[in-house]
């Protein structure tokens, strides 16, 4: 079948880019999850 | 938690289920071949995109009129997911476009359009990392969204009425008239499954601005004591 | 009526400052000439082609022209915080606008009456035949430009990076006006000049929908 390869190729492209994104996602929330904890962590020990 | 969870779970079920559907339910073309399915993926990822921004656009507004922060999360979390959208419509259009009509592309209506808008949103984000006072980044560029989104119908139909129609292909769109009844329904059933994937982004993306919103808090607590 | 003449004064003031100076119309009115130089250097202006280009680079340069014009707008209220005093005498801040607005469209209306002649001269055209219409198209596209130019002008002038985020966040705005005054503009001077009575309206309605933005949303532009 004659171009298949484009269809996969935007597919997986297509999919590729939500991916990264979603992934980018994640490490910003696990980032400032990280941040936050630090953070509420820092705040009983200076009372 | 177990809400987003569910959603995400959801939206990847639905994921899947319309892959299958775009390869293995609808029938193959008869004149574009393999190459038209990825039409289903394609457009709907483009109606989601549009609906995408026209939530960040509503949020724009709910923001210059109630100035409450959740406004300005639920604007720059659309934009970003909307522009990840058009990007992917922005480049699948083209791997269509090459075989089936010998050209990446086009200056139409539609394509012209969807790429002005790429360029406005893009700039939306770009306003917003140069100011730095949070409720003047806010205003401004909820001000700046509210202009690009009513630029957008504009550009479409300047370009749809005072561009020469060459010999053009007609874009996706024209084959919705006459669709085979089960495209038609794939078709539908993928635009359903983007919007709830859109909806699952928009989640988990909001949830970074919220965490952002804790840090600062905390940090200005640390630093009043 | 308080907005008519809160606009008119400031009106005063945006044509009497620039016209001490000019500085604004004579640096605009030179790069507007050099973009036109330039983009004879880079087609070649005798041919019939180019004189099908001619329409679509005059207002290429216009809008160039005018991402550098409106940069002034309002950072030349912010040197002295003259804002806030304009917002102190003005009810309705949108008088303010309405005011640079009108200024920003005369400004570049002036600059164009400069640019013509020589526009005619390098790429061969007779502008006599059509000069009432063509002028209607350069205002109704001028002030489309100038509205959004100092919405925009306003957006920058509170953010970095001012000079480049200008033109990022205006020319893409501007696709409508380009597209169509170009268009109407070539008709009107091709050898069978036409009117384009279509694309005059939707310029106007360009001009309406975004004046209708500005006036509903322009007091939050100036906000403290």
């Amino acid at each position: 079948m004659k171009n298949l390869d484009s269809v996969f190729a935007a597919y997986v492209i297509g999919w590729g880019i939500f991916f990264v994104f979603f992934l980018s996602i994640v490490r910003r929330t696990a980032t400032l999850r990280s941040e936050v904890d630090r953070l509420k962590n820092q705040l009983p020990k200076a009372r | 938690m177990t809400k987003r969870i569910l959603l995400g779970t959801v939206a990847t079920a639905l994921v899947i289920a319309a892959a299958y559907a775009n390869f293995f339910i609808a029938p193959t073309e008869r004149t574009m071949g393999v190459i038209q399915r990825i039409f289903y993926f394609h457009a709907a990822t483009a109606w989601a995109g549009e609906m995408v921004f026209f939530v960040c656009f509503v949020g724009n507004l709910l923001y210059v009129w109630k100035r409450e922060q959740k406004y300005d999360w639920l604007g720059v979390t659309c934009a970003e997911v909307g522009i990840a959208c058009i990007s992917i419509v922005l480049i699948t259009g083209p791997i269509w476009a090459k075989p089936v009509w010998g050209i990446y592309w086009t200056w139409d209506a539609r394509l012209t359009s969807t790429f002005v808008l790429w360029l406005l949103y893009i700039s939306y984000l770009l306003l917003r990392t140069l100011i730095e006072e949070p409720g003047r980044r806010a205003l401004l560029s909820a001000l700046f969204g509210i202009f690009a989104f009513l630029d957008v119908p504009l550009v479409f139909f300047s370009i749809r009425w005072w561009r020469t129609q060459h010999p053009a292909p007609v874009v996706m769109g024209g084959q919705g008239s006459g669709l085979d009844p089960t495209m038609s329904k794939v078709f539908f059933f993928n635009v359903l499954v983007m919007h709830v994937f859109c909806a699952f982004l928009i989640v988990e993306r909001y949830i970074v601005e919220k965490l952002r919103h804790d840090v600062d808090l905390l940090q200005r607590e640390a630093e009043v004591q | 009526m308080s907005l008519l003449s809160n606009t008119s004064a400031l009106l005063g003031k945006e044509l009497r400052t620039e016209f001490r100076s000019r500085e604004l119309l004579t640096t605009t009115s030179v790069f507007i000439l050099i973009v036109l130089v330039l983009f004879s250097f880079a087609t070649n202006p005798g041919t019939e082609e180019a004189r099908q280009f001619a329409p679509g680079l005059l207002w290429l340069a216009i809008l160039f022209a005018s991402s550098l014009m409106f940069q002034s707008c309002f950072l030349r209220e912010q040197v002295n915080d003259t804002l806030s005093s304009l917002r102190l005498a003005v009810s309705d801040p949108f008088a303010i606008f309405l005011a640079k607005l009108i200024a920003n469209t005369l400004f570049l209306l002036l600059t164009e009456a400069l640019m013509l002649p020589f526009f005619a001269i390098f790429y061969n055209i007779t502008l006599w035949s059509q000069l009432p219409i063509l002028w209607l198209v350069l205002l109704l596209g001028s002030a489309g430009i100038a509205v959004a130019g100092t919405a925009i002008s306003a957006i920058s002038a509170q953010a970095r990076m001012r000079e480049l985020l200008l033109p990022l966040l205006l020319l893409p705005l501007l696709t409508p006006i380009l597209v169509v005054s170009a268009t109407v503009t070539g008709g009107l001077l091709d050898r069978d000049p036409v009117v384009q009575w279509k694309g005059i309206a939707f310029l106007a309605v360009f001009d309406v929908v975004f004046l209708t933005a500005l006036w509903i949303f322009g007091q939050y532009f100036l906000e403290e």
